[in-house]
């Protein structure tokens, strides 16, 4: 996907630009409103990632310009606002998704691949990874061509999973990602680790390939090299 | 006590004081004059008859008067204590048919060489009735002037109270949130006058002040938060670039669950000082159940993996009007908190009453002081996960409501939590 940054903090656009990058994407970054709505005017793109302040505008007006131009643009607001207000009026004039700095770039990242598929894949609508098939539409998930019986938790696990591949994924992310702030007292990971033991469990039954790595004290790993 | 009857009880206390007094020094002295007026009559009278007695000319007598009674008495030698005296008696008027009042001069003179005792009485009734009389002018005078008087002063200072009566009802309606213009009506009076011109810069400062702190907690927000994004996205990738050695790697981990902590600490405290200043005005009617069954549900992970037996009987039709948004983090935390500090197949109860709602759960004994529990940054439990914020924000958001939070441990720790009058159970 062609994507453009509009993020005033410059280390934290690289951080993006970087883990972007190793996932195929075209990025470009910007950290000026007015260099954003030149770059909006002059290039297509798929996908934007807007910061709210800018130090000479409002990320919201630009939203409403791309959206005006393109309304399939792909758009993930990143703010360090937290309220209700801001999400909703966010989400109101036409954002995919809103994240809460700090976010976590596995997180993004997710995000930005239930956009991709929005756009690229609008209809007939699959993800294969090795013997793996996902029909996201569907909620369904397949291996080698058998249905796996996934519960809410252990499919957005799996599509958060395959999103991420060959990443170290940490728990903090994961939890973070599949049940939102109710997780911020999070006392111990156990039930984490209990759906990732099912998710497995029901992989390996049905003759996949364990790919679901832990890497120790820190989190997990989606391993496709593995087999 | 108001000042207005301070001042009117003080006005009537004194001037009944003097109107009593004066009233009754008014009365006796009245009463001298008119006794030294008949004394000086009677005396007259006294040299009149003596006159006529030294002339015995019947042609010369006074006519008799109606008010007036004479009586001679021939005085043996044995009377010689009689003297010159005035003195007061009662006398029967055969007329009214009644005791009616006289003055009496009783004298000695002689009379044809005889000593004889002359006693004249006159009559005080009218003279009785004169002083009834201006008495009770003057006591009615008296009374109209005193109630004129207070109501003048009720009056006035009603009217020029009613301005202070007005500021003070809408100084204690003021509410900086509500950002509407603060005025006050005008007085004659200067003091008062002066009064609201303190007040109105008081709520213009107090308006600005809040309104900086507002943008503040905003500003501070964002600016604390985009550093964390920072380290943490720089962090992510150093977890990804696979070159770390094991060691390296936990310990990036470590400083990475570290700086999640912090932004976790920052969104807690800006909440609070957000629920602090009152910026969660709206208020509709929640529907407690469905609210807490949705918590339970969105935590049914966490409370699975500790095992734990839920008990909660609240009723479908219970619901309280308050902040939508408050009312969740209300009972998330609440809930949250039962959950954190309960035992592996522990129990958790939320119960109702009419007026309160409990949050009960099994769980280690509190080592610390109870009173403790919801301040900040209090933590009974050493994990380091937990922030120690979650019940000062339940503490806060129920002081906002006016809602009782209390905590009591028996054989369970219980939160019960008491509403008030306004916010009474539908």
């Amino acid at each position: 996907m062609k994507i453009l940054i509009i993020e005033d903090e410059k280390p934290l656009s690289d951080s993006i630009v970087e883990y972007l990058k190793t996932e195929g994407h075209n990025c470009e970054a910007v950290y000026y409103y007015a260099d954003a709505i030149e770059k909006i005017e002059l290039y297509e793109y798929d996908c934007a990632i807007v910061d709210i302040n800018l130090p000479d505008g409002s990320g919201l007006d630009i939203i409403k310009r791309i959206k005006i131009k393109l309304n399939s643009l792909g758009i993930v607001i990143i703010s360090g606002r937290n309220s209700v207000e801001n999400r909703i009026e966010g989400l109101e004039i036409g954002a995919d998704h809103y994240l809460t700095k700090p976010f976590h770039l596995a997180e993004l990242n997710a995000h930005l691949k239930s956009i991709n598929r929005r756009i690229n894949f609008s209809g007939q609508n699959e993800i294969l990874v090795n013997e793996i098939k996902i029909l996201p539409d569907e909620h369904r998930a397949f291996v080698k061509e058998q249905e796996l019986k996934l519960t809410r938790k252990e499919y957005d696990l799996l599509l958060f999973f395959i999103s991420n591949k060959n990443r170290v994924i940490t728990k903090i992310s994961l939890a973070e990602y599949l049940w939102g702030d109710f997780m911020d007292t999070a006392d111990s990971f156990d039930f984490i680790y209990t759906h990732i033991k099912n998710l497995r469990k029901k992989l390996l039954k049905l003759g996949c390939e364990d790919y679901i790595q832990t890497v120790y004290g820190v989190g997990y790993k989606f391993d496709l090299t593995i087999g | 006590m108001k000042l207005l009857t301070k001042t009117t009880l003080n006005f009537l206390s004194v001037t009944l004081f003097i109107f009593l007094f004066g009233i009754v020094a008014f009365y006796f002295l009245l009463r001298i004059q008119v006794e030294k007026n008949v004394n000086f009559e009677l005396d007259k009278r006294k040299s009149s008859i003596i006159t006529e007695l030294e002339s015995a000319n019947p042609q010369n007598r006074i006519p008799p008067n109606p008010n007036e009674r004479i009586i001679i008495d021939v005085l043996s030698e044995n009377d010689s204590l009689l003297q010159y005296s005035y003195s007061d008696t009662l006398m029967f008027d055969k007329i009214s048919n009644r005791y009616v009042p006289f003055r009496k001069l009783g004298f000695v003179t002689d009379y044809q060489n005889q000593k004889i005792y002359v006693q004249i009485f006159k009559s005080l009734e009218g003279s009785d009735l004169l002083i009834v009389r201006i008495f009770l002018i003057l006591t009615i005078l008296v009374i109209v002037l005193i109630v004129s008087l207070l109501l003048m002063n009720r009056i006035t200072l009603w009217q020029s109270w009613k301005i202070f009566y007005d500021t003070t009802k809408k100084i204690g309606s003021y509410d900086v949130n509500k950002h509407e213009q603060f005025t006050l009506n005008s007085s004659d009076i200067t003091e008062f006058e002066d009064l609201n011109r303190v007040i109105l810069s008081m709520t213009n400062r107090i308006n600005s002040d809040y309104l900086n702190l507002k943008e503040y907690t905003e500003n501070a927000s964002h600016e604390i938060q985009n550093p964390l994004a920072i380290i943490n996205s720089k962090l992510e990738l150093l977890m990804q670039s696979g070159e770390l050695k094991e060691n390296l790697y936990k310990a990036v981990f470590e400083a990475y669950e570290a700086s999640n902590r912090l932004s976790r600490l920052n969104k807690a405290l800006i909440l609070l000082a957000k629920i602090e200043n009152r910026q969660f005005p709206e208020s509709e009617e929640v529907d407690l159940s469905s609210l807490i069954n949705k918590q339970l549900e969105l935590l049914e992970d966490i409370i699975d993996a500790k095992k734990l037996v839920i008990r909660n009987s609240i009723s479908p039709d219970f619901s309280i009007t308050m902040n939508p948004y408050l009312a969740e983090i209300l009972f998330i935390n609440l809930i949250k908190n039962a959950i954190r500090h309960n035992f592996e197949h522990g129990e958790i109860i939320v119960e109702q009453s009419t007026s309160s709602i409990s949050v009960s759960n099994t769980g280690p004994e509190i080592k610390s002081d109870t009173a403790d529990v919801f301040k900040r940054f209090h933590k009974s439990s050493n994990s380091s996960e937990s922030l120690g914020l979650g019940l000062s924000i339940v503490k806060k958001i129920c002081e906002v409501y006016n809602f009782e939070i209390v905590y009591n441990h028996d054989k369970m720790h219980t939160f019960s939590l008491i509403l008030n009058n306004n916010h009474q159970i539908k």
